[in-house]
């Protein structure tokens, strides 16, 4: 099971920072995913600071310790009361579940959170811990067990109270009112990613929102357990060539999208299953070859050169309208990615003559599997052929 | 007259010793033959890595012919060729 978590935010009217702030981080070896969703007081810088503060420190402690309730506890007696108001510097929601189902929520301060299962919404039970330190402070603690296909969405005060006062709503939203929005999205689209979703509930917020101006910083963490999107990309002829056909069956019998950056590796594929390769002139464009095609394969690219490019739009994040970006957007719609890197050097690459120094794929490879993992938090596995 | 069929390797190797230049065919072509020439592109000919003869990079076929250290003139020049023939 693979747990797909995205949060989306808008500010509140008329502010240039978020009071709201989110955070996560997945450990892949642990097949454990953590996250915070926190509300800074107030709106703009201010609550910015204070939820930021929150929820990275927060998130630290769960990293860190094993047990999330701990930390939490650690972090509702420390926080600050606002002098003026006498409430709380912030609220938050914070959850650590594992791929297994297993997971723990805790909250103090926002909105309970929504546990969707086959169109109904569960009703889990919870346990309180009061604050020593502050009387009107408390958390829930959850402990559920999550299923496969379950939605489980926390949300900031800013979506449940929005239009409050108005004729329609007088008590704004309400958890009851975006719970309806969200069965009636499901029901109409049933495997929604996480992240439309949560942007989709943001946008419609922000719609019932009176002359669209909102009151309050709206933020919706929207987690979604489903089966991975895998995918497979063959870079580099393998090692001993008597493995070619091997190889080249083993990635035409992969379930998931797959991929070919290389050239040589196209060909290789192609001569043992008899598919042919074509080139696309039209699609070459900048600075790097276009794109090939072959029946059966999602995507073929050429190699080196597009893989190096990739591993810059990846560590930058910004990206030209080319190859690279092609292949590194395969890679970003996946959640599980395994390389095949053929370990053959091309000799031609090596000639002294060539204007431009040609990179090892085994590092390139390496480099792009790690910002994968740590920047996109991808799972990510490497195969050396 | 059969038509014929320029193929442009858009392998590494080629693409990197002047393939990349050879993308202005697609205009030369187009204006000066018409329907009478077909212009792909290709993946890896192969050529590069036959019996180290990598440094003639990069690698265009006109029909069944190899333009070795190609250039638009010289692919040119072997369209000419074959046509006058």
């Amino acid at each position: 099971m693979f747990i797909d978590i995205a949060c989306s935010q808008k500010k509140k009217y008329n502010q240039n920072a978020y009071g709201d702030f989110f955070a996560s981080n997945r450990f892949p070896n642990m097949n454990r995913v953590v996250a915070v969703l926190s509300d800074g007081l107030g709106s703009g810088i201010k609550a910015n600071i204070l939820a930021c503060m929150t929820s990275t420190m927060l998130l630290k402690f769960m990293e860190s310790h094993s047990d999330i309730e701990k930390s939490c506890e650690i972090i509702m007696n420390s926080l600050p009361v606002c002098k003026v108001r006498g409430i709380s510097y912030s609220t938050f929601s914070a959850i650590d579940c594992f791929e297994d189902g297993k997971a723990k929520i805790v909250e103090e301060g926002n909105p309970d959170f929504i546990w969707i299962r086959n169109g109904e919404v569960l009703k889990p039970e919870f346990q309180t811990i009061q604050s020593k330190d502050f009387k009107n402070r408390k958390m829930k603690v959850y402990n559920i067990k999550l299923e496969k296909y379950d939605r489980v969405i926390f949300c900031s005060d800013g979506a449940t109270q929005v239009a409050m006062g108005t004729k329609e709503y007088p008590l704004g939203l309400e958890r009851s009112g975006l719970i309806k929005i969200i069965l009636k999205k499901l029901e109409q689209e049933p495997e929604i990613s996480s992240k439309d979703l949560s942007e989709f509930l943001v946008k419609q917020v922000e719609l019932i929102a009176p002359n669209r101006e909102l009151k309050d910083d709206t933020s919706i963490l929207s987690i979604y357990c489903r089966d991975p999107r895998e995918s497979l990309i063959f870079t580099g002829p393998p090692f001993h060539s008597e493995k070619d056909s091997f190889y080249a069956k083993t990635f035409m019998d992969f379930k998931g999208k797959k991929a070919i950056s290389g050239g040589t590796t196209a060909n290789i594929i192609s001569r043992e299953l008899n598919i042919p390769v074509v080139a696309d002139m039209s699609t070459n464009r900048g600075k790097l070859p276009g794109l090939l095609k072959m029946d059966g394969v999602d995507l073929v690219t050429e190699g080196i050169l597009t893989l190096t490019k990739t591993l810059e739009y990846l560590q930058s994040g910004q990206s030209d309208d080319d190859a690279a970006r092609v292949l590194m957007n395969f890679m970003l719609n996946s959640d599980v990615i395994s390389f095949l890197v053929g370990a053959q050097m091309n000799k031609a690459h090596y000639d002294p003559n060539l204007p431009i120094e040609i990179e090892i794929r085994k590092n390139i490879i390496k480099q792009i599997a790690k910002v994968l993992e740590e920047k996109y938090l991808k799972k990510v596995e490497v195969q050396f052929i | 007259m059969e038509k014929i069929t320029v193929k442009v390797c858009t392998g590494t190797t080629c693409f990197v010793m002047g393939g990349a230049n050879l993308q202005e065919l697609n205009d030369i072509i187009a204006k000066k033959y018409g329907d009478k020439v077909e212009l792909t592109a290709s993946n890896c000919l192969g050529l590069c890595s036959i019996n180290w003869e990598y440094s003639k990079a990069p690698y265009v076929k006109v029909n069944e012919e190899v333009v070795s250290e190609a250039t638009a003139e010289k692919v040119i020049a072997e369209i000419d060729r074959q046509l006058a023939k």
